[in-house]
């Protein structure tokens, strides 16, 4: 195992493709690059109800939640989401997004409590890197 | 049993899953006697072994109305990386009503023959959260795995419609472990030859008084998965009688106890290296092991004394 390959390593990750768009080519490549990167990653699938990846979140004890949405509508994706995951004493398991997520949005995503946002035009390694940053911070501020 | 605190229980699975040997070890030494159920689907990769899973959990959920199931659904760790897709979760979840089900992925991490890490701590877990069956998937292995053998009361082997599996699994040994056959997928063509191969095995049977059963499961026929319910719990109530309990039991523990003395041992092969002076790693071995004495011996004086 190389140093580069465990960033992610002892990490749980869950990939999930809520809404109804039908594409997971890219949620797909990100599992893998994860997992390539030492996590254990689960993914659900397509067209997931945001109660169903909350419980799952729940269920898998996950590190991180990844939300992959091409439909247009993730601002109430993400609001279902939270909420869902607050109702299960699960508000601490950080939320990221990827897919096609308007520059605009990105202040309100935020401010729901999206981490960090990844869209489709970043490379898989940076992608890689920054969620390896920001998990490593998180655990850091609440030691 | 009152409603499942799923966080609680999802939190609980995650320390004792990453519990190293010491503590486990400490685990292991105060289990306590747990009245869990215990059945493991096993069987060559892709034979179906997640699919029926979920098929199955519900049907048992739906043949008693209170009981709870907790499945645990292993797939393998990646050698380069130390990472994992679990993917069986995909293959047996609904959005159906879970409030008596739970599904755990695993990852086998550094236990082999299709295992995961503290397997039985984690069995023993969904025990004290209510849970009436645990169901295991091991990891999808072509080569023998009997140590699940060791941890269940009850093991399907789920085979493939091609003759060609039988033979590969007569061959692998793992015809023996199994109380149960399934041909999966018997909507595919071969599944008639594959139960004529199976019932035509010859041999003893691995415990007198049972006959392992040869039955057919497809995805698209309920009463299938009915009927291998039913042979389930004809096999939990055939060893309700004719197992010795404690017997069972001491012979759990002993395989834990193996488990993680192993992975103490591989784990100190690897931090040190293939080039270690073997003198050098046996010196920290004696270390490791002598340290783990101390523990058990200190315990049992800390119970003998109150
Ligand atoms: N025709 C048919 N296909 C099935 C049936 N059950 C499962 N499959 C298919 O078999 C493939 C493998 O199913 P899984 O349930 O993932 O098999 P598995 O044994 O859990 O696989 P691993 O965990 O990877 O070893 C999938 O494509 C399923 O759709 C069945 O009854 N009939
Ligand atoms: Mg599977």
């Amino acid at each position: 195992m190389s140093a580069a390959a465990s960033k992610l390593a002892g990490k749980r990750i869950l990939i999930a493709k809520p809404g109804l768009d039908g594409h997971d080519i890219g949620a797909k490549v990100v599992a893998l690059a994860l997992r390539d990167a030492g996590a254990e990653v689960i993914y659900t699938g397509l067209r997931k109800a945001p109660d169903y990846i909350a419980r799952v979140a729940v269920d898998e004890d996950v590190d991180a939640v990844g939300l992959s949405i091409l439909s247009g509508s993730h601002v109430a994706l993400v609001e279902e989401t939270v909420r869902h995951l607050k109702a299960m004493d699960a508000a601490d398991i950080p939320l990221f997004l990827g897919g096609t997520i308007a520059k605009e949005d990105h202040a309100t995503l935020r401010a729901a409590g999206v981490v960090d946002i990844f869209t489709s035009d970043m490379a898989i390694e940076e992608v890689v890197d920054r969620l390896a940053e920001r998990l490593d911070a998180l655990q850091e501020s609440r030691a | 049993m009152g409603e499942l605190n799923r966080r609680a229980l999802g939190r609980a699975l995650s320390r004792a899953a990453d519990a190293g040997v010491a503590e486990a070890l400490h685990t292991v030494i105060h289990a306590p006697e747990d009245p869990i159920r215990r059945i493991a689907l096993t069987g060559a990769p892709g034979s179906g072994k997640s699919t029926l899973a979920g098929a199955l959990a519900r049907e048992r959920l739906a043949a008693e109305a209170t009981r709870r199931i907790g499945v645990l659904a292993i797939d393998p760790t990646s050698r380069y990386s130390g990472g994992a897709v679990l993917g069986d979760r995909i293959r047996m979840d609904g959005d159906d009503d879970q409030s008596r089900l739970f599904i755990r992925s695993l990852a086998s991490r550094h236990t082999a023959e299709g295992l995961a890490d503290n397997l039985g701590a984690l069995i023993a877990l969904l025990a004290a959260y209510g849970f009436d069956e645990a169901l295991i998937e091991t990891v999808g292995v072509g080569q023998i795995d009997c140590a699940v053998r060791e941890l269940v009361d009850t093991v399907v082997l789920v085979i493939n419609p091609e003759s060609g599996d039988v033979v590969q699994a007569m061959k692998a040994g793992v015809m023996e472990t199994a109380d149960l056959y399934v041909v999966n997928k018997a909507d595919l063509p071969g599944a008639d030859r594959a139960v004529a191969a199976l019932n035509g095995r010859g041999g003893a049977p691995r415990t007198p008084g049972w006959e392992p059963p040869v039955l057919t499961a497809s995805m698209d026929d309920a009463a299938s998965v009915r009927r291998l319910s039913e042979a389930l719990d004809a096999h939990q109530a055939w060893r309700s009688e004719a197992v010795d309990q404690h017997e069972t039991r001491r012979r759990r523990r002993a395989y834990m106890l193996l488990a993680l003395l192993q992975r103490q041992v591989q784990r100190r092969a690897e931090t040190l290296g293939p080039t270690t002076d073997p003198a050098a790693l046996l010196e920290s071995l004696a270390a490791d092991f002598r340290s783990f004495a101390d523990l058990v011996r200190d315990q049992g004086e800390t119970r003998d004394h109150g």
